[in-house]
């Protein structure tokens, strides 16, 4: 049964495995920022919307609604923001 | 043990091979042994896709069915949402058919499938699977199995860098390079292909799948940017003889690629052993092309479209630049959304696009429109710049053709068109860039193959062939064949050709989505490393 926690905890792992390769100092928090901390390009945002939605049921969540604000396309995005999304749409 | 081995080799056309495999070109014989591949078996021209591109057409080896029926048409593919065009990846989940690698998992056959695009995410095969087109950032997730990675790792000399897709370095193709500039970019791509056989070389020694598919497409990015070192019609002796030391520099690198390759045939056949049947082909030939067609350029001209309004942003500016179409979508009827698809889409009245063609207009609409293009011509010389216009039913039968373009253009050069907000519509390049032709290249060798050349297949029959070459009936959904001459008598009386279940149909990621207008444009500003060719 999910739950904040554990949909925090899957969301670390998911992105702990994500960036596992590139060779980056970071543990994975809340505060973790994906552009600032993890060095993410556009191409690795399409990657990881793929991979968590694989993680959460291999559905599409509309993403879209967090990667834009106010009509731009936010400049970073920390795992924290992406845990409260994911648990607005799944709980 | 393999009993089929399939090497594709992107792009690979008759017009370079011949003088490398002849001798014809200053440099005498460059590949020995494909030319003694040739010599022993079958041979012939090898046409692809009705769009000759990377994606679908290799698809279409990887399933057996050609893109109407599996799917895939581009590199990018886009939904209509009325106000905007959203335009993302295609990738596996899109495919309406499973694979061949995944058909013959399911007759308790064995597969090694390397460096084929569509193929991530990866599907479940028996055997292991690295998907093309990937980024060394994601290559470990994408690989099957999950323990690939770390096997493949401990391979000597392996570096997934080296190995991968470096969107940033294909994102130049179409730019006019330096020589010297071109030398680099061809150096940096040699390591890759060795890197693939490297791989591949271990993977059929420890493993002897019962199906082997490796493929190479140094060839494609090479002749992309260095096609006139190639073409035997440009690279003369007379230009060979008043080519500066750099030039002549770029030669001898290209040039030695190719003779790579040829030893990177003869690793991997020799690898596999005499019982091996080797299937050699390309996914699409290639040629030159001479001139830049702005097609939305046109197509504006004709009042078939609205360029979107430069607000002189940074974020207008980068979209601007990128390669899918940025236009005012509320009075847009007809546009091309990439220079990869050559394709024109008419967008029909509806509620969500009330200024479309109304449905009663839209053959008519359809026949003006293909007379107007037609009509294009280079201002310069008054030769048409467009051969051919294909309706989506003639070009893209079956399930998935509501996904196709309405209309293909062929040009008459080949070449891909622009879909940049740039005057005139029609102007020569300054230097001739590769571009895909629709006659690849097959080749077979080994057991039972007859010695047979000059002999026409389309690149659907490269999947039946495999299937029967296993030993496997040939799923009766295939849409192409086992040439009756493909194989000797003897073979073919006790190997005969039998037809059988049809592989699966699948169902594709649901790719709907609810973003908002505002949303879709600057998700759109920020897919802008997606690129192929443009002017």
């Amino acid at each position: 049964m999910l739950d904040t926690t554990s949909i925090e905890e899957r969301l670390k792992d998911t992105v702990a495995e994500f960036v596992v390769d590139w060779g980056l100092d970071a543990d994975i928090s809340r505060d973790t920022t994906l552009v600032g901390d993890l060095e993410f390009d556009s191409i690795d945002v399409i990657q990881l919307i793929v991979e968590i939605e694989k993680a959460f049921g291999n559905r599409k969540l509309g993403f879209q609604d967090l990667i834009m604000a106010d009509g731009r396309y936010v400049d970073d995005l920390s795992v924290g923001q992406i845990s409260d999304f994911l648990s607005e749409k799944l709980l | 043990m393999t009993k089929t081995m399939l090497i594709g080799l992107d792009g690979a056309t008759y017009t370079v091979l011949q003088p490398l495999l002849d001798g014809s070109c200053e440099e005498g014989v460059v590949m020995p042994y494909l030319a003694s591949l040739i010599e022993g078996g079958y041979s012939g021209t090898l046409k692809s896709t009705n769009h000759p591109l990377t994606p679908p057409a290799w698809t279409t080896v990887c399933t057996g069915v050609t893109p109407g029926a599996h799917g895939v048409y581009d590199f990018v593919r886009f939904e209509d949402m009325g106000h905007d065009v959203y335009f993302t990846l295609y990738d596996a989940r899109d495919m309406r058919v499973e694979t061949f690698w995944e058909t013959v998992s399911r007759h308790d056959k064995s597969v090694v499938s390397l460096n084929f695009p569509m193929m991530a995410p990866p599907p479940e095969v028996n055997g292991s699977l690295v998907p093309g087109f990937v980024s060394w950032k994601h290559l470990r997730r994408n690989m099957h199995p999950k323990s690939l990675f770390a096997r493949i790792d401990k391979i000597d000399g392996f570096d997934p860098k080296e190995l991968s897709w470096d969107f940033e370095r294909e994102s130049l193709i179409g730019e006019i390079m330096e020589d010297q500039d071109l030398y680099d970019w061809v150096e940096n791509h040699l390591p890759r292909d060795r890197q693939w056989t490297n791989i591949a070389k271990h993977l059929l020694a420890e493993d002897s799948p019962d199906v082997f598919a490796l493929m190479l497409d140094g060839v494609d990015k090479i002749q992309h940017q260095a096609w006139h070192f190639l073409d035997p019609k440009i690279w003369t002796k007379e230009r060979a003889a008043s080519a500066s030391d750099i030039a002549k520099g770029v030669r001898r690198l290209v040039l030695q690629y190719f003779a790579e390759v040829d030893e990177y045939l003869r690793t991997l056949i020799e690898t596999a052993g005499p019982d091996t049947r080797t299937i050699i082909v390309s996914d699409h030939g290639f040629t030159g092309a001479y001139k830049v067609v702005r097609i939305n350029t046109y197509l504006g001209e004709l009042g078939h479209l609205t360029w979107k309004e430069d607000d002189g942003s940074e974020a207008a500016k980068r979209r601007q630049m990128a390669n899918f179409a940025y236009l005012d979508w509320d009075n847009t009827q007809a546009f091309c959304p990439t220079p990869s698809s050559n394709g024109i889409v008419i967008r029909q009245q509806s509620e969500k696009c009330p200024n479309g063609v109304p449905p009663s207009e839209y053959e008519a609409f359809r026949e003006q429109l293909i007379a107007d293009l037609l009509k294009l011509e280079d201002p310069q010389t008054g030769e048409k710049v467009i051969q051919a216009v294909l309706k989506r039913e003639d070009a893209f039968p079956g399930v998935a053709m509501d996904q196709s373009p309405d209309l293909t253009l062929i040009l008459s050069d080949h070449g891909f068109v622009s879909v940049r907000n740039r005057a005139p519509s029609v102007v020569e390049r300054p230097v001739p860039m590769g571009t895909h032709h629709p006659d690849g290249i097959f080749i077979m060798h080994g057991p039972g193959v007859a010695q047979v050349s000059d002999k026409t297949l389309q690149i659907q029959d490269t999947t039946a062939i495999m299937a029967h070459s296993m030993g496997l009936d040939i799923p009766r959904n295939y849409e192409g064949k086992v040439p009756a001459d493909l194989y000797t008598a003897a073979h073919i009386a006790t190997h005969p050709i039998t037809k059988g279940r049809p592989s699966v149909s699948r169902d594709t990621f649901g790719h709907g989505d609810d973003m908002d207008d505002t949303q879709k444009a600057e998700m759109l500003a920020q897919l802008k490393a997606l690129g192929y060719l443009e002017d």
